[in-house]
This record gives structure tokens, sequence and C-alpha cells, in this order.
């Protein structure tokens, strides 16, 4: 959870929608937040049986009205404590469906006519090579060896259930998992595979590689309430002059929320518009209605193999006149675009800063292609900001290199090869993913372990959002702007090491290639799912 | 950037056992710098003075050291944005792209530099796609200067049976001609896809523009409508002019890089194959050009496999078959580079909107919107 104080809302009307927050389930516009996480994989066998099942279960699962509440809940009490307020915990669920699995609880036509053509395919062996997973040699299938979902392991249902307490954890998972004990009948669905996520104990919110994860989400406009009004996402700046981007807190721009939720208004990407809204599309079926589509990828990272490439390619990008000194703290932060705090590269080129990382109005506040204004904050915001430098115009990529990460999946202000910055605001996901596996401490050896993360996103559209950030950016060298390959999460569908990929350091003096021929996050598990409202739900369990 | 001519596109051989008209060409594009330059010159001497930051490399070369060049490097998407659907759900319009007849006289409604055409067997399945880049102003340069050259790169990339009459009309090159158009795409056709229209974009974006607040505009659409240098519902154009202008406003001079041109950067297959699940992304081949620098490309399957029945429709793309063109040129990027200086010591003022206008002048409008190249004395076989 975000450590700043914030208010909860500023007062800034708008022609924005009523979100139905009782109906939208619970991590997709509030997010769980929660330390311990489980997925739980399921296959549907008996029709009846998985109706009965999805009946005894709906009351555990969570809509955003609850989460939201205990998220303020929860952020109030630490304010006045100064720390987490211990004891305090809740433990959610959520559930989401493949395309088989809603085919069967519905029917094959009701369930193509969701508007995507991915979730209609499926996250299948044809899919992932869209995306450039490597296929395993001799072979076309790159989900060959998936442990969950792809061609062998293929998946109905999953269940997220996520919690402040492993032990509550654990608990939940037992209760909401088909077993015979809590009244499920024979040929409830059958449990294909589960796993356990988690915050890093040493370094909670980051990645296994060490960078602080999800910093960067996009604000959800809407509102919770229309009197008194309350915008979902509080409003920290002042609004934005007519023709330009609008941003709920400074770095976090505002989208509509038909971008992750049917049935809502768009965000359009012509700035003609400001940014839309766009009407929603009015022949959505009534299933599509309040749910988001889901992307679960299971993302293994080989941690040794990074920091040996790191230590390798720094010690040659040094042997570089026009890169002298370059270490492998220096360049990890170079190809995520953030330093291991979260602080950006934009902002403090040469060395981390914990204190910009912690300040929640300042890590995500920068642009590329100008010097990045002063944040115009309400008079109410407490504005602890400290004498941070700001993000200076990088048009180029001398600061941050055009396929740092960070970059590569959010240009910001820069054009991309799609649109200017208001086409990528309709790029935008909204990430809930958690580790899992132990860490690598940091000075050890390969220990072979299985670690990564759960990578989970929620959007309107998986073809024009998801597979279009990985796809059409990351493993590209020329989109959204020529200068490599997204090393961290970037594919070229080719084993190892054939698909060499390449990002390119440059500066006003010379540039470098920093050439990886191995990936380091490598795709173990995944499918496409639609997380539907709780009517749609009810009426998916049999009940009125 | 100096040098002391301009190369055909892609440094393609063309031209090359003719020095004089390779001479001849490099002094079309001088030309087109040229015009472009004094434009703007005009333009801001109208508006209270400034610097030209658009500059001709052979003319007014500068010595001094330029950025890297791939940070002028400007990609966009060869899929017509203008054929894009908006919404979280909007699919394209792909049969919109690529209608199955034209008006007479008339361009493809391609209009992101990249044109194709699809060919198709007596069932209507897809046999082959083909792209082109090449602005029609070269073209029309070699059907001035060198028509055998001409007719010879129709008969090599389009029918070898194509004769010189077919692509002229009374005498002048017709670039709608039926294998440019009906059957095959030698070259651009679009009204707006030629290399003069890429020189002027790039050379009217250097000017800095404020709005009526006074305040410098940015942003990449207020740009272009305020500088009205393209069209602002494609993806190239406003994408090219916010860069060049980016660039301006560092106080660089600014040029587009040698050959100039618009060029295929890249193609990306993956997800394309065969029914039998082996992957069909090396089916994409350049045919003139380089990789990275490509003119002319095609997406066939080879022999072996046509002559079992496949067909290009029979690929599918993610899990989807391939219908239309549009959906290969949905994953083929372009790209323009320029090249700026590392000095950045030109600090003009931001003018108000509205147009550069091109400069008059006989010899500089005969030059651009006639055959926007010089022709080569009558007194030499131009025929050869």
């Amino acid at each position: 959870m975000s450590a700043q104080p914030v208010p909860p809302s500023a007062a800034v009307s708008g022609p924005e929608p009523l979100l139905d927050l009782d109906e939208i389930q619970g991590n997709i516009l509030a997010g769980f937040s929660k330390d311990y996480q489980t997925l739980v994989a399921l296959k549907i066998r008996d029709l009846k049986a998985a109706r009965r099942w999805l009946e005894r279960i709906l009351p555990e699962i969570n809509s955003t009205a609850e989460v939201l509440k205990f998220n303020e809940l929860f952020r109030m009490r630490r304010k006045r404590l100064g720390c987490d307020p211990k004891g305090l915990i809740a433990t959610w669920a959520n559930i989401a469906f493949s395309r088989a699995g809603l085919a069967l609880l519905t029917s094959a036509e009701e369930a193509d006519a969701l508007p995507d053509e991915a979730f209609r395919v499926g996250l299948n062996d044809a899919r992932a090579a869209g995306l450039g997973d490597p296929v395993v040699r001799g072979g076309n299938d790159p989900t060959k060896d998936w442990v969950v979902g792809g061609t062998n392991r293929p998946v109905d249902i999953l269940l997220i259930v996520a919690s402040d307490h492993p032990r509550e954890l654990a608990a939940v998972v037992k209760r909401l998992r088909p077993n015979a004990k809590a009244g499920d009948v024979k040929g409830a669905p059958r449990v294909v595979w589960r796993e356990d996520g988690a915050t890093r104990s040493d370094l909670p919110g980051h990645e296994h590689f060490g960078f602080k994860d999800g910093v960067s989400q996009p604000g959800v406009r809407g509102l919770r309430s229309r009197q008194p009004e309350i915008f979902l996402t509080p409003r920290l700046l002042e609004p934005a002059a007519a023709g330009e981007v609008e941003f709920s807190a400074p770095g976090q721009p505002l989208v509509w929320p038909g971008q992750f939720i049917l049935g809502y208004p768009a965000t359009d990407g012509s700035s003609d518009s400001g940014g839309g809204p766009l009407d929603p599309d009015k022949d959505l079926p009534d299933l599509a209605k309040n749910g988001s589509f889901l992307v679960f990828r299971r993302l293994r990272q080989d941690v040794a193999g990074f920091r040996a490439f790191l230590d390798e390619q720094a010690r040659l990008v040094s042997e570089n006149p026009s890169f002298p000194g370059m270490t492998p703290e220096r360049l990890g932060p170079l190809i995520v675009g953030r330093w291991p705090s979260g602080a950006p590269v934009a902002r403090t080129p040469t060395s981390d800063l914990e204190a910009l990382a912690e300040d929640d109005l300042s890590n995500n506040d920068f642009l590329f292609t100008t010097d990045t204004p002063a944040p115009a904050l309400l008079p109410m915001v407490p504005h602890p900001q400290g004498p941070f430098a700001v993000a200076r115009e990088d048009s180029a990529g001398f600061v941050c290199p055009h396929a740092a990460h960070i970059r590569k999946v959010n240009p910001r202000d820069q054009d991309s090869d799609k649109g200017d910055q208001f086409d990528t605001l309709t790029r935008r996901i909204i990430r809930r993913g958690i580790p899992y596996g132990v860490p690598l401490p940091k000075s050890a050896t390969d220990d072979k372990v299985d670690r990564g993360l759960h990578f989970l996103c929620y959007q309107a559209s998986i073809v024009n959002q998801f597979e279009l950030l990985q796809q059409d950016w990351a493993n590209s060298t020329e989109n959204p702007k020529p200068g490599g390959h997204d090393l961290i999460i970037g594919q070229t569908g080719q084993p190892s090491p054939a698909g060499a990929r390449v990002l390119r350091l440059i500066n006003s003096t010379g540039s470098q290639a920093v050439t990886s021929t191995r990936q380091y996050v490598i795709p173990t598990g995944g499918g496409y799912f639609f997380a539907p409202s709780l009517t749609v739900l009810r009426k998916l369990a049999g009940l009125s | 950037m100096k040098i002391d001519h301009f190369d055909p596109p892609a440094f393609n051989d063309d031209l090359d056992d003719d020095a004089e008209l390779k001479a001849l060409w490099s002094q079309a594009m001088s030309t087109k710098f040229d015009v472009s330059v004094h434009s703007v010159q005009n333009h801001l001497s109208s508006h209270g003075g400034g610097i030209c930051q658009f500059y001709n490399p052979v003319t007014a070369g500068l010595s001094g050291p330029d950025l890297p060049l791939s940070s002028g490097d400007v990609p966009w998407s060869g899929f017509p944005k203008r054929f894009l659907r908006s919404g979280p759900h909007g699919t394209p319009g792909f049969s919109d792209a690529e209608p199955t007849s034209l008006p007479p006289d008339t361009g493809r409604p391609q209009d992101e530099y990249l044109e194709w055409h699809v060919s198709r067997n007596s069932d209507g399945k897809i046999i082959s796609v083909e792209f082109t880049c090449e602005g029609y102003d070269y073209y029309e340069f070699l059907a001035q200067n060198a028509p055998a050259k001409l007719v010879a790169l129709y008969q090599e990339f389009i029918d070898p049976s194509v004769q010189r009459e077919e692509l002229f009309s009374a005498g002048t090159y017709n670039r709608f001609n039926r294998w440019n158009i009906q059957d095959g795409a030698m070259h651009l056709t679009n009204g707006a896809n030629n290399l003069f229209a890429e020189v002027f974009l790039g050379a009217s974006a250097t000017v800095r523009r404020k709005n009526s607040t006074g305040a410098e505009i940015t942003a990449t659409i207020p740009l272009i409508k305020c500088g009205q240098y393209g069209d602002e519902t494609r993806n190239s154009d406003p994408a090219i002019g916010a860069a060049v202008n980016g660039l301006a406003r560092q106080g660089r001079m600014i040029t587009l890089a040698n050959p100039v041109g618009l060029y295929i950067a890249s193609f990306d297959g993956s997800g394309f194959r065969l029914p039998d699940g082996s992957a069909a992304d090396g089916f994409f081949q350049i045919l003139r050009g380089k990789p990275g620098q490509a003119l002319r490309a095609v997406y066939r399957l080879p022999q072996n496999l046509a002559e079992a029945g496949l067909t290009v429709s029979d690929v599918k793309i993610s899990g989807a078959p391939i219908e239309f063109g549009g959906q290969i040129a949905q994953r083929i990027t372009m790209k323009l580079t320029g090249v700026a200086s590392l000095d950045q010591s030109v600090h003009n003022l931001p003018v108000g909107c509205g147009a550069v206008q091109q400069v008059n002048g006989a010899a500089a409008q005969a030059l651009v919107a006639g055959a926007i190249a010089p022709v080569r004395p009558p007194t030499r076989n131009a025929a050869k």
C-alpha cells in the first residue's frame, strides 16, 4: 500500500460516470494490495457440480466497494499510527474464466460475443507465439512445458485469493477450493494448479531482480458517489488546461474507466477530444458489463543469470570511452528505467535516491520530451516533497534509454509509432502482480530455485492493451521509439541463444549496444480470462 | 552533416551506370531541399525573423558533429490510422483500406508512405502481398530521364510483359497506370506519398509555434494543426513533425539522412503460422533496399508450399487467418531518419499558426509542382 498520506478526494467536478462498485470485482480497480496471494487454476468437469460450487463460494467473491472500504480504513489507521496497523487484516477472493470455461457455463456464442479476439482464441500456442514466447528447441509450441495453461494444461477458472496473513490465506483457500466437506458434490471443478505468491520479506514491493515494482499505475476516472461527489481516484492536482493530459497525481494520468471495465466511457486516443470520453459500446452483451479482461502470465526469473549478464555487459560497456566507469549497479537501472528503490532514472540519472523513491508525489513525476514542470498540487494536499531535481527533457534517450523497460511500456508524453500521448493512455493496463518463490540472496550463486512473478493485469482489450505492449513495443527494436528491445520482458520468439536482444545506450558522444543472448524472464504459464460482474457470477452459478 | 551529393533511395543501383543521371538525381533532391529551406526562411522573415533550422546538407552542409543517428529515427505503423476505429474494441477497417477497385486516376487510400497490392487466385485466396514505400516522384524522375530503366523496373518487379506505352499517357508518365494500380504496386500512388512532401514536411516542422496565448506549442497534434505541415489523421505526419519540432526547440540544425527516403524499417512476423503450426514469419522478403532500409517487400509462401496448395490465406496470425494485406501491413514499421546537430545554438522565437507557403518563383514552382526534378537536356538519348 502507498506510504504517502493523501486526502480522500479533492472536489474537482467533471462528467464522470458513477461506477457500480458493488458489481465490479475488487482486485480490478481497488486492488487487493496484499502481501500474500494464492492463485488456483481449475478445470470444470461437470457443469451442474461447477454451478453448485460457484454458488457456494459466491458470497466470498469480493466487490470493489468492499476492498475500497478496507483499504481506506487501513490507510486511516496507518496515518494515525505511523505504521501498518497490526491485526487489521482482510482476506479477499476474485474469480475469472477462460473462454473455454465461460463457454461451458454459458454457451460458445455468448462467450464469443465478448469483444476481444485474444480472449476468444485464448493464450494458446499460436497466441503465445505472437507474444514472442520462446519455443522449445525443435518444436513450435512455446506453451508445451508450461506448468499451467497453454496446450497441455488448459484452465477454465482462475481463482485469486489474497490476504494480509498467510494463515488466513491458507484457511480461505481451503474453504474456497472444491471439497466434499464443504458440501461440494462429486464432479466439482478440479484444481489443476495452485501456487502461492508473496511480497518479498527482505524487500517488500520489489520483484526478484531487486527493483521496486508497480510504482506507476493509471488513475481511473469515475465516481464512487455522486452526492457527495467522491472520485474513485483522489484528485491531488489542479485540472489540466484544455487539450492537455489530465493527471490525478503527479505522473498518474487519468484514464476513462472503459479502458478497464466494460460498459463505461473509454479514453479517446485522439487529442482533439482531450482524450475522451468515448461513449460505451451500445452492443455490449450483458455478460460483459462491469467485467474486465484479465491476463495472467507466470514469469520465471533467472536472477543469477540476470546478475551475471549485468556484470558482463557493464564490463563491455565500460570499455567504450563514451560510457566510462559503467557498473552493473548503474546498467541495471538503465535497462529498467528505475533504480532498485523505484526512484526514476529520469530524475536521478547517476545514483539511487531512496528519499525520492519514498515520496509518492515525486517518484512517478517525470516526462520525457520536455522539462517536467512542477506539479500544480491542490492547496489542501500536503506537500512533503523533498528538493529533488526535476526530470529534464530527454527526447533522445540519453538519460533514460528509449528501450528502458518503463519507457517501452509507457512512453508517457513521447509519441509512439501508434500516435501521441493520448493514444498511449489507451494502452495502459492495471497491474496486480506479485512475486512467487524465495528471493535469491545478493551474493548467492544460482540455486536453480523456481522464482518469478505472477503477472496479472486488467484491461478492456487484451489485443489493444496487453498484447500491444508486449508484442509491438517490448519485443520491437523500433517501437515505440528506436533503441532496441526491452531487455526485461522483450522476446524474440527464439530459444536462447539464437534470439539475441539488444538495447542501445546513447549519449552525445557515442552509442553502445547492450546485448543479451538469453532471456531472464521466461513465461512458464498463463492464460487469458474474463472477470465478470457479481450479477453475472450469480447467473453463471445458475441463480436468477 | 555535410555531403557532396544525394544518393537514390536506399542507395539503389538504378542509376549506377550513368554518372550524369546520378548527378541529376542529386540535383533534383537538392532542389527539393532548397525550395523547402527558402520557403521556411520566407515564412520566418514574414513572422519576425529567425534562422531556418532546416538545411541542405549538399549546398549548405554543416561540418560540426551530429547527434547519434538513431536519435533522429521516427517510426510509425504502416497500416493507415484513418482505418483504425476508436475505442478499446475498435478493430481495423481492413477492407476499407484496400478497396477492390479505385476511381480512375486516383491513388490508393493507404497514406502512411506504405502501399500494398494483394494478388489473389481464382478462389479469392491470397497468393502474395507486395509492399512499396517508394515515392512516385522518383519514378517520375526516371520517366523523364531514363524511361528504359523505368520500364525495366516494372518488368522486373511487376510483370515481364509490361510495355512502355502502358505506363505513359500522351507522353506523360501516368502513375495510375494499370501495372501500378490494378495489377501491381511499383511505387506509391497516394497524392501525399512523395519525397518532396517528406522534405517539405521536415523543413516546415522546424518552425517553432505558439498558440493564441503566446505559449509555445509542444504537443503533437496541436503542432501539426498549427503548422499545417501534414495530415493530422495519419500516424506518420504528426510523428515526424513533432520529432523534428522537438529537435528545433532544442536549438539544433536539422536535415534528413542521405539517402532521403521513407523506409520499411522492420516487419514483425511473430505469431505467423502455417496450418501445421510451423512458423510462417520467414516469408516476408525484401525485394529492393536492405533490412532497416527496405523499399519493396513481398509476403508470399515459398514455391514448395505453394505447389502443395497452400496460400497466404492459410497462414494465421496469432490464430486469426489472413484475409487482407492490411493484416500484414499492421506488422510493418516505417521509418524516416533525421539528422540533428549536436550544437544547440539556434534559438528562434515561436511564431503563430499558419502553413509555410512554398516559395514563389517560376523555377522552383516548375521543379516542385511539375516534374519535381530537373530534366536531362534532350540532346542526350534519355531512353537508352
